[in-house]
């Protein structure tokens, strides 16, 4: 019988339809993936299942009996445990704290027991051989990856028998993600269903016995995994056969020097990188991770404390906080890594967002024109696609492509010609990687000048033209048209002799 | 398939050394205020002969104590990422009625004592509410009953007076083991606040003030969450309200507006934070006693008292400005 059957699934956002008539169904003891582009409806289908939205219409059962949670907390009960993409963990809170959170062990006094708090977590961690995290550390100071491992180890806490998991490998480095992948086999082998969202279809095809295709807010088509080829998922989730990913790549690089880095230091992990690059070139960046990409892109855009010459366009320039890096057509524009910490308010709309870091584009006088700021923004809509109902609509309510278009958009409006993309892909679906990777083509033949980290080798392989590889805080290796592979830079980011 | 490049690099020296100072720099604003609060002291013993004694300590946490109780309420509701403006009006309304309904039967006194105490919390359960259902902002409501209760605590005693019975105004001379009662109130409060913030209340309140959205995500209910804090802090003003009166002795409607910034203030020089999340009732004592203190300065200094607020002001920005050159710090390093 099935664990959770639902169908006729619908969910409105003011004019936008997020979930119409959707149906899914899963049974215990599989991996259940479910795969669509952004903006399919995933994470509003998930969020209903896990308590946090309520459908318009729809009916839900769990092991046959209706199912409609009123909050997270009802969800849980019921066994239904959900790991957000975009994280649900306190950042003033210990690790352990977190992943306890409201369900700690404690004493007599009613107060927590830090003693069993903490062994709990740490027979978690051995559980399921955690990667190590220091339970005591404070939320805020951990990474990314760390953070994300937080949130797997509190949906495991609660011992669902449904877990959810939204894209929880894209934040992870190779060894964490396949270890999470092994891990969700195991579960699903004690008879719990893993319902399993991601974007890379080689885990999908590792992992899954079952998949479910969404695509604009209803299912396309359900699979048994082995009897369906890549192809035709890609086909079903854009609507259309996927010509192809990576875009053509052109040589559009002049001789004109954009940026000159010399001797760039910045905290323990940058020590000392120099480079070029070019008007009309996008320059990739890659080496494993923690090795200074992250600490290269804060300091470029005046957001970490650095020392080092910096040229734009032939000038030598001080950038001393990310305001001096946004100035008109000689300045640097950013596209962060963490989407709603630092690139996106998610409480304003989609036209504030655009528009507030060049509030000044459309003033007269001192005045806001309103009508210039619509023409612009209707332009930067259309051009990238940004689908939304209005450009009044709340930015947190996009979907995440849709969101990541809105901080390209962002930061095109500055007029900024250095762009500065730092793993702008990650947790985008195919069809938005394609155009993205072609906007960035596009943009480079216009004469713009991109820096572009990915955490995903194909696309340093395939979009860039040539490629840096951090080791160590410093340039190990410039791979040069023909000579990057995934091969050489992984031979470069490791080894002492590079290629 | 997509293959990611990365590998977690070891644990290294550095960033141990980073871990340590992040420790200091999360407590930076709380240390700059114990160092305030020392020099303060170091000024106040210098011109002042016996200040370093115990009835000095009885005297000044005597002094300090409506403060302190108004600025724990206002602390927890920090914490939660608020800020209550109808303390203000919680104190004053307390006053007034102590004043005009207290007999020299301890049973009346008692009784209204707990009716107080009640209002307190209804008014601050209700502020709560109105934050969660309507969705306005925690300023803009508790400004609102502020003014209301104001309003009621002058139609019910409209300028200072009444009275309260002789042995309630000497309550802070009572004395144990050489600590007057206030000093053992203070003691209380501090256990009070260790055990509340190790509960699973205290933490859901911290995290929902740290980032409200995951708290719900977390299954915490945002409305109860609001009506407990803003309610607490409505008990803490009533308390402080019944504490005032046995200092003063009679009602006031307008005394509570007294407390509304300089509760906060006590609390942001303490360290707490306005955004929420973080902040620890011991700085808030510390910054209260500042506030106190320089009262006492401006007198053996001999100058005219209008300069306590300029001093206090100075205090403020010395506070904010260690706590914020912290953070920044502390956030540079982290990235």
């Amino acid at each position: 019988m099935d664990l959770i059957e639902v169908s006729g699934l619908t969910k409105r956002y003011g004019g936008i339809v997020a979930l119409s008539e959707a149906q899914f169904s899963a049974w215990a003891g599989e991996v259940h993936a479910l795969v669509g582009e952004n903006g399919a409806g995933k994470s509003t289908f998930i969020q209903i299942l896990s308590g946090a939205v309520h459908p318009d219409e729809g009916k839900l059962q769990l092991e046959g009996q209706p199912y409609s949670p009123i909050n997270p907390d009802a969800a849980q009960a019921l066994g239904v445990a959900a790991v957000f993409q975009e994280l649900s963990l306190i950042p003033d809170l210990a690790v352990e704290q977190n992943i306890w959170f409201r369900r700690e062990p404690r004493t007599a006094l009613l107060t927590v027991d830090g003693k069993a708090l903490r062994r709990k977590t740490l027979e978690l961690f051995d559980k399921y051989r955690f990667p190590p995290l220091d339970p005591a550390r404070e939320l805020r100071r951990l990474t990314l990856a760390e953070r994300q491992l937080v949130e797997i180890a509190k949906g495991l806490a609660k011992d669902p028998r449904i877990l959810i998991l939204d894209e929880a490998t894209s934040a992870l480095p190779a060894k964490e993600a396949e270890w999470l992948l092994a891990l969700t086999r195991q579960i699903a082998a004690e008879g719990r269903l893993v319902i399993f969202i991601s974007h890379r279809m080689g885990e999908v095809r590792a992992i899954a016995d079952r998949l479910t295709i969404f695509r604009n807010g209803s299912t396309v088509a359900s699979h048994v995994a082995t009897a369906v080829s890549d192809d035709e998922i890609v086909t079903q989730m854009i609507g259309r056969p996927l010509v192809r990913l990576y875009p053509e790549r052109k040589a559009t690089a002049t001789e004109r020097i954009a940026l000159k880095v010399d001797d760039l230091r910045s905290g323990s992990r940058l020590t000392g990188a120099s480079f070029e690059l070019r008007e009309g070139e996008v320059l990739g960046v890659g080496g494993l991770q923690g090795h200074g990409q992250r600490e290269l892109f804060q300091s470029l855009f005046g957001a970490s404390r650095a020392t080092g010459s910096i040229e734009l366009w032939g000038k030598p320039t001080q950038i001393a906080n990310p305001r001096h890096a946004l100035i008109g057509r000689d300045g640097i524009a950013l596209v962060p890594e963490d989407r709603p910490g630092q690139g996106l308010l998610l409480t304003k709309s989609v036209r504030e967002n655009l528009t507030l870091s060049v509030i000044r584009r459309f003033t007269d006088k001192g005045f806001l024109s309103r009508g210039r700021e619509a023409a612009l923004v209707k332009e930067m809509v259309d051009f990238l696609r940004i689908k939304a109902g209005t450009p009044e609509q709340l930015a947190g309510t996009l979907s995440g492509g849709n969101q990541q278009k809105v901080i390209f958009g962002k930061m095109l409006l500055t007029e900024a010609r250095v762009l500065l993309l730092y793993d702008p892909t990650r947790g985008v679906d195919v069809g938005t990687k394609g155009e993205i990777f072609q906007l960035m083509r596009d943009l480079a033949a216009r004469g713009y000048a991109i820096l572009f980290y990915s955490s995903d080798l194909p696309e340093l392989v395939h979009v860039p033209d040539r490629v840096l590889v951090l080791r160590s805080g410093r340039v190990a290796a410039t791979l040069g048209a023909g000579r990057v592979s995934e091969e050489a830079i992984l031979r470069a980011a490791v080894l002492d002799e590079a290629a | 398939m997509s293959v990611s490049v990365a590998e977690r690099p070891a644990e290294t020296e550095p960033a141990r050394h980073l871990a340590w100072r992040g420790w200091l720099l999360d407590r930076a604003p709380f240390l700059v205020a114990c160092l305030m609060l020392l020099v303060v002291v170091a000024i106040y013993g210098a011109l002042q002969k016996g200040v370093f004694t115990l009835d000095e300590i009885n005297l000044d946490t005597a002094a300090a104590m409506t403060l302190i109780l108004a600025a724990t309420g206002q602390t927890i509701v920090l914490i939660r990422g608020g800020i209550d403006l109808s303390i203000g009006g919680v104190i004053s309304l307390g006053t007034v009625i102590a004043a005009t309904q207290f007999s020299d039967d301890p049973l009346t006194v008692v009784m209204w004592s707990a009716l107080i105490l009640a209002i307190g919390f209804a008014v601050g359960a209700l502020n709560g509410l109105l934050i969660s259902a309507l969705k306005l902002q925690p300023f803009l409501v508790t400004l609102a009953s502020w003014s209301i209760l104001n309003g009621i605590a002058m139609l019910i005693l409209p300028t200072d007076g009444g009275g309260v019975p002789g042995w309630w105004i000497g309550f802070s001379y009572n004395q144990i083991l050489g600590l007057a009662s206030p000093v053992w109130m203070l003691i209380g409060l501090i256990i009070f606040w260790y055990w509340f913030r190790a509960t699973r209340l205290g933490i859901t309140i911290q995290a929902t003030g740290s980032n409200e959205k995951s708290a719900f995500l977390s299954g915490v209910s945002i409305a109860r969450i609001n009506v407990v804090t803003y309610g607490l802090s409505g008990l803490f003003a009533a308390a402080a309200a019944l504490y005032l009166t046995t200092q003063t002795g009679a009602g006031s409607p307008t005394i509570g507006k007294d407390y509304i910034l300089p509760s906060v203030a006590a609390a942001v020089i303490g360290g707490v934070s306005l955004f929420g999340g973080r902040g620890h009732l011991l700085g808030t004592v510390i910054g209260a006693l500042i506030l106190t203190l320089i009262g006492n300065l401006v007198f053996v200094l001999r100058v005219s008292s209008y300069w306590q607020p300029v001093m206090s002001g100075v205090i403020l920005l010395v506070a904010v400005l260690a706590s914020s050159l912290a953070e920044k710090t502390a956030r540079g390093q982290e990235q």
